[in-house]
Formats: C-alpha cells, sequence, structure tokens
C-alpha cells in the first residue's frame, strides 16, 4: 500500500531535483559543434559560478534529504541520533565537507601524477624507475635514472604529507559534529529551538569552523601543513627538471634560463638606479661650487628630491585623467 | 528532556521551495549582469614606472588640508578596495573630508618582476612614489597611509626615510606576525620558502586566494554563497557582492623574490618586532620611528589579528601614537556602513590636529 505522504516528498523531491540540474546547465558551457574543437574558453566569473554552484548544490542536496522524513526530528525521539542521520553519514554532502576543502589541491596533485607517469612513457622512459623502492643506477643514462628515482620517491612523500593533511581536515569534520551537539544541547528550553533547515546549517558552520580553527592552529597541523607544501614543491623541482633537460636537448629555452637572464637584469637596473641618484646629488652639489667661483655663471640650487629611475607623468607623456 | 531540534516538516519543504524559487528568479538576473565597476573616483595620473602608476584623486572641490596623504597597499589583492563603490569608498569620504589623496597601484607582477625585492619595492619604487609627491607639493615630507602589508612597508619606509614622513597612518597592519591566533604565520612557519620560490618563481594569486579561502573553508567556500541566493533578487546587493567578488579574485601575482624575503622575515623570523630586519642593507628599528602615528586595526580580522597590530604600540619610538580598534573585519574597515561613519573622519581629525 502506498503512503500518501511518502509518495508526494518523493514527487516533490524529484521536481526539485529536475529543477536543480536545470538551473545548473544554464551555466554549463554548451558542447562544441565540432568535435575536435578545442574546448570552449571559460565564461567571465565561471570560476565563481562553479564555486557557487558547488556550495549551492552541498546546501541544497543536505535540505532535500533531511526532508525526506527519515531524519527529520520527531518529537520525543533522541535527537542526537536524528542529527547523526542528517549530518553524519558518509553518504551524506557534509559530511566530506571539510575533506573537499583540499580536493582541488589533491586531485590536482593525482592528476599530476597520472599525466607524469604517461608523459614518461610516452617520451620513452619507460616505466618510473623506483617505484618499488630505490635500486642502484649505473651506466651511460645513470643520471637520468636517478633522477627519475629522485621524483618518484618525491611523488610518494607528497602523497604521504597530503594524506596527513587529509586526516587533520576529518578530524576537525568529526570534531565540528561533537561541538555541534554540545551547542544544540543548550537549545533545548522552549523558546531558544532550532526551528529551520538554515537555523540547524548555521549553527553546524559556527562549530565546524571553531573546530578547524582548534586544529589548524596546533603545532600538529604547523608541521603536516609545512612538509605537505615543501613535499610538492620537491616534485615540482624535480619535474621541472627533467622538463628543462628535455627542453635542452630540444633547443628550447628554459624557465632557468629566462629567469637567469631576469635576475642579471634587475641587478644591472639596480645599478643603473644608483648611478642615477648618485648623478643627480653630484649635481644638486655643483650649484654649492659654483658660488666660490663666481666667475661662473650661478645654477639655481634646487631642493627637489633625487630623481634617480623616475619618469614624472608629464614628462614622459604618461599624464592622463580618469573619470567616472 | 527536550529536543533542541523543532523543525516542522512542512517547513522544510516549504524552506526548499524558498530556495528553489529564489534561485530560479535570480538566475536570470546573473546571467545578465556585467562585471560590476569598482568606484572610479575622478583622479589623475602623476607618476609611473614599470607596473606601478601613481594617481592623485582630483575630487570636487579644493583640499583643504596642507599634506597630501599617500596610500601604500598591500602586494596582496589591488588597492581599489579603498574606491570599491560610490557609496563605499575610504578615497570619498577622506576626499569629503578635505584630503588631498594619492595612492600607489602597484599593478600585476609578471615574469620580469620575478627579482624585485622588498629592497626595489620600499627603497625604490615607495621612494620614487614619495618623492614624485613631495615634488609636486613642494614639501620635505608627507603623510603616509599604510594597508595590511603596505602598512609594514610604510613602518619600514618610516624608519629609513624619516625625514619625508610628516605623519603615518597604519590601517590593520601586521607589527608581531607571532601572535598565537595568526593561523597564517603558523601555517608558513615550517615552509621551506627558499624551496617554494625556487619552485615556483613568482607566487600565482590563485595559490594564495586559495590559502586565503581556507582560513574559513566552510565559510567562504560554502556559506557565503547560500547567502547569496537571498539577494539574487535584488540587483543592486548582487552587483555589490559580485563586485566583491571581483575584488576578492582579481588579485595580482606576488613577485618571488619580495614574497620569499616577506615570509622569512616578517611571517618567521618576527623580525620587525626583534629589531633585526634589513631591508638593503640598512636596519629597520621601529625605535627610529618618531613620526606621530595612528595605528587602526579590526577586532574581528582573520587575516591580521588584533594583537598583531597593537604591538605596534611597545615597539615605535613615537610619543605620540594613537591607537583605533574599530568593530568589524578586515575587509569591513573599508566597507562597511560603520566604516564609512567612523574611520575617515578619525583619520581626517587625527592628520588636522597635526597638520
Amino acid at each position: 500500500m502506498t503512503d500518501p505522504a511518502n509518495d508526494f516528498i518523493r514527487d516533490y523531491q524529484a521536481l526539485a531535483q529536475q529543477s536543480w540540474d536545470a538551473w545548473a546547465r544554464q551555466f554549463q558551457p554548451q558542447p562544441a559543434a565540432n568535435p575536435f574543437a578545442p574546448p570552449p574558453a571559460p565564461v567571465a566569473g565561471n570560476d565563481m559560478l562553479e564555486r557557487t554552484l558547488a556550495g549551492l548544490k552541498g546546501y541544497f542536496d543536505w535540505m532535500q534529504a533531511a526532508a525526506a522524513g527519515g531524519t527529520a526530528p520527531q518529537p520525543g525521539s533522541d535527537w542526537r541520533q536524528q542529527l547523526q542521520q542528517m549530518f553524519g553519514s558518509a553518504s551524506q554532502p557534509f559530511a566530506q565537507a571539510f575533506g573537499g576543502i583540499d580536493s582541488a589541491g589533491a586531485e590536482g596533485f593525482a592528476r599530476q601524477w597520472q599525466s607524469w607517469m604517461q608523459a614518461a612513457q610516452h617520451s620513452g622512459f619507460g616505466d618510473l624507475p623506483g617505484a618499488h623502492g630505490p635500486t642502484p643506477a649505473f651506466g651511460l643514462n645513470r643520471e637520468q635514472q636517478m633522477q627519475q628515482q629522485a621524483l618518484t620517491a618525491a611523488l610518494l612523500e607528497a602523497m604521504q604529507a597530503s594524506a596527513r593533511y587529509q586526516e587533520l581536515i576529518q578530524r576537525a569534520n568529526t570534531q565540528g559534529m561533537q561541538r555541534l551537539q554540545d551547542r544544540l544541547a543548550r537549545h533545548a528550553e522552549p523558546g531558544r529551538q532550532i526551528d529551520s533547515l538554515k537555523g540547524l546549517y548555521d549553527l553546524w558552520v559556527d562549530a565546524s569552523e571553531e573546530a578547524y580553527a582548534e586544529i589548524a592552529l596546533s603545532d600538529e597541523f604547523r608541521e603536516a601543513y609545512g612538509e605537505m607544501v615543501n613535499a610538492q614543491m620537491r616534485v615540482r623541482k624535480l619535474q621541472q627538471q627533467q622538463t628543462e633537460q628535455l627542453c635542452q636537448q630540444l633547443g628550447v629555452p628554459t624557465r632557468s634560463e629566462v629567469s637567469s637572464l631576469g635576475e642579471r637584469l634587475q641587478a644591472m637596473r639596480r645599478e643603473l638606479a644608483a648611478l642615477k641618484r648618485q648623478l643627480a646629488e653630484n649635481r644638486a652639489a655643483v650649484p654649492a661650487v659654483s658660488k666660490a667661483a663666481p666667475a661662473r655663471p650661478a645654477v639655481a640650487a634646487k631642493k627637489a628630491p633625487a630623481k634617480a629611475a623616475r619618469k614624472p607623468a608629464a614628462a614622459s607623456g604618461h599624464s592622463q585623467r580618469q573619470h567616472q | 528532556m527536550q529536543t533542541p531540534l523543532r523543525i516542522d516538516p512542512a517547513r522544510m519543504l516549504a524552506d526548499i521551495a524558498t530556495f528553489q524559487r529564489k534561485l530560479a528568479a535570480g538566475m536570470g538576473h546573473l546571467r545578465d549582469m556585467r562585471e560590476p565597476e569598482y568606484a572610479n573616483t575622478p583622479r589623475e595620473l602623476v607618476y609611473s614606472e614599470d607596473k606601478l602608476k601613481v594617481w592623485h584623486f582630483t575630487g570636487h572641490g579644493r583640499a583643504t588640508a596642507k599634506t597630501p596623504l599617500l596610500i601604500v597597499y598591500a602586494l596582496v589583492n589591488t588597492v581599489w578596495m579603498t574606491d570599491l563603490q560610490a557609496d563605499r569608498s575610504m578615497v570619498r569620504n577622506l576626499l569629503a573630508q578635505g584630503e588631498d589623496v594619492y595612492l600607489i597601484d602597484w599593478g600585476y607582477p609578471d615574469g620580469a618582476d620575478r627579482w624585485l625585492t622588498l629592497d626595489d619595492y620600499l627603497n625604490g619604487y615607495l621612494d620614487r612614489c614619495v618623492d614624485a609627491v613631495r615634488e609636486r607639493h613642494g614639501l620635505e615630507a608627507i603623510n603616509l597611509l599604510g594597508i595590511c602589508q603596505g602598512g609594514a612597508f610604510s613602518l619600514c619606509y618610516t624608519a629609513l626615510h624619516p625625514g619625508k614622513v610628516k605623519n603615518l597612518v597604519t590601517m590593520v597592519t601586521p607589527v608581531d606576525f607571532h601572535t598565537p591566533d595568526n593561523m597564517l604565520s603558523s601555517w608558513c612557519r615550517n615552509m621551506d620558502v627558499d624551496l617554494f620560490v625556487d619552485a615556483m618563481g613568482n607566487i600565482p594569486a590563485g595559490l594564495m586566494n586559495y590559502v586565503y579561502l581556507t582560513l574559513k573553508p566552510l565559510r567562504l567556500n560554502q556559506q557565503k554563497y547560500i547567502g547569496l541566493v537571498d539577494i539574487l533578487d535584488n540587483p543592486v546587493e548582487l552587483e555589490n557582492f559580485l563586485r566583491m567578488e571581483r575584488w576578492i579574485f582579481d588579485s595580482p601575482d606576488q613577485a618571488g623574490e619580495a614574497f620569499r624575503q616577506f615570509i622569512k622575515d616578517f611571517y618567521q623570523g618576527n623580525k620587525l618586532v626583534k629589531g633585526t630586519l634589513e631591508i638593503g642593507g640598512q636596519t629597520v628599528d621601529l625605535g627610529m620611528i618618531t613620526q606621530p602615528v595612528l595605528n587602526i586595526f579590526a577586532e574581528q580580522d582573520h587575516l591580521v589579528p588584533p594583537d598583531a597590530s597593537r604591538a605596534l604600540g611597545k615597539h615605535v619610538g613615537s610619543t605620540d601614537y594613537t591607537q583605533l580598534a574599530f568593530k568589524g573585519g578586515h575587509i569591513g574597515i573599508y566597507v562597511s556602513g560603520r566604516a564609512q561613519r567612523e574611520v575617515p573622519p578619525a583619520i581626517h581629525q587625527w592628520l588636522r590636529q597635526r597638520d
């Protein structure tokens, strides 16, 4: 026998989901007619929309799940259990909320690993050496083999560091739920009860952010964070090293070469600025000498500040006005 | 025991329906919305060098202040937070008070700027900007208003070039980088900054923004956008929201060398308060700052904790030191309604007494 109330909720949920999907589709780029065409350029502000949609979807899904009857709090029932059902189940989007804050970084790293493996294989390096532990290398390709092993080891270290960081994020998620229960316990008296999903959500955010902040300020988090960043940078450096070697073989200028030129150029600019400053100071000192020797035409003393490397807008034709 | 949850199932469905309705109604507004403009208070370019520009705000009337005020912003984000929109513009309010306002727009560094050091920024760029304003007014010294990292720069600059600064105003400026509530500082303490900069070169703005978002991940990545649904049907508020989003995410990369030094010496070494900071081979001693100093900080600042700013009082050499606590956050101190009413008048009053 069907339950009209449950049928209504199911129908409503289906309708709401369709409505959500239609809304989300409005902001998705249209597929190209030519399957070989490059992907469309991102729409201006698309990043914000994607982030908005991701955040709203989690909230929307949670509201729907809570409204599905089974998780709606019933008078007289154990509210802590109901709370667990609303927030704690692994299938609920909020359970991954904290885990998801580093998803971009973590996903990026997994992709990085995968694409590096593929690139290494396509470029003739074969299977990455050292994936099953370091092995001695020798012969003509010894250096390349050692570098490959170092890269593999660095990637594995970075993954371990990332896992340790994620563990702490999950701990924040768990402690946030405990703090939510503590906060809710203070809302038991009539008149202070939470009477809307949004009210419950806001309370959960407060509790979770509080738990996160405490962990994020801990020495343990500081160590894990530093370790993760350093491990990722080691990987990046080793990847750059190998990429540059390939570029050198192909006669392509490398980042290091360009950077080295930039460093020299900046050093020369500093020297030039110092020389200009010195010249301006010398010129400013000339009038004093001139006064002592009246036979020469006097030059007005100038107290203006040094002009080293300066480019006054009016003199350089850059003067302009900006109006609304 | 009473249950703290008293959510009526019918109310839940109504909440979902309302959420959906607002989304549907707001969809058109969001799609039709153009990139919101900043306030663009009338201004003239008075100096430029490489990517930086010094702007002079022309305002509607003649400035009554005798000494011009140069705003020194952080290298992070853009200076347009100070002139965000017509009714939320610190610049406009300072002009209305009679101040003669200039500001430095540092621009967007690229690979050519990779090797710019703090010495280049402070003893090079900033010094020449100050000179340009001094020369325009025929003055030995001008007023500086440093904001956030720009406040730290202003402190260093004033200590190194005391003759060129008449009065110094610092806003939400970190001074003691090792207060226990400084999350950013804690996170970067164990970072190998040399490795980081060597690997990254310039530091991408996207990476910086990501780190800032993870300071309050749920509030900044989700709750904020759920709040957006409530204003989707209000074009004015929606435009304000999008303008703020533009400002938050339209931010410059960080020049690698300057970033390396700032993290090492300020965040990790806390050298500004230890008196061991060196810029361009010269030691920066806050005790050498004898100019009048007005230090404004935000009580709910999650980026620069109030104690990090308050520390200035203990280290600055000035006998004319004023501290002002603002009830708000790191951004609210420029754009909230309270800020418009309180902050520019306070700055102007303080400067006028010392003009």
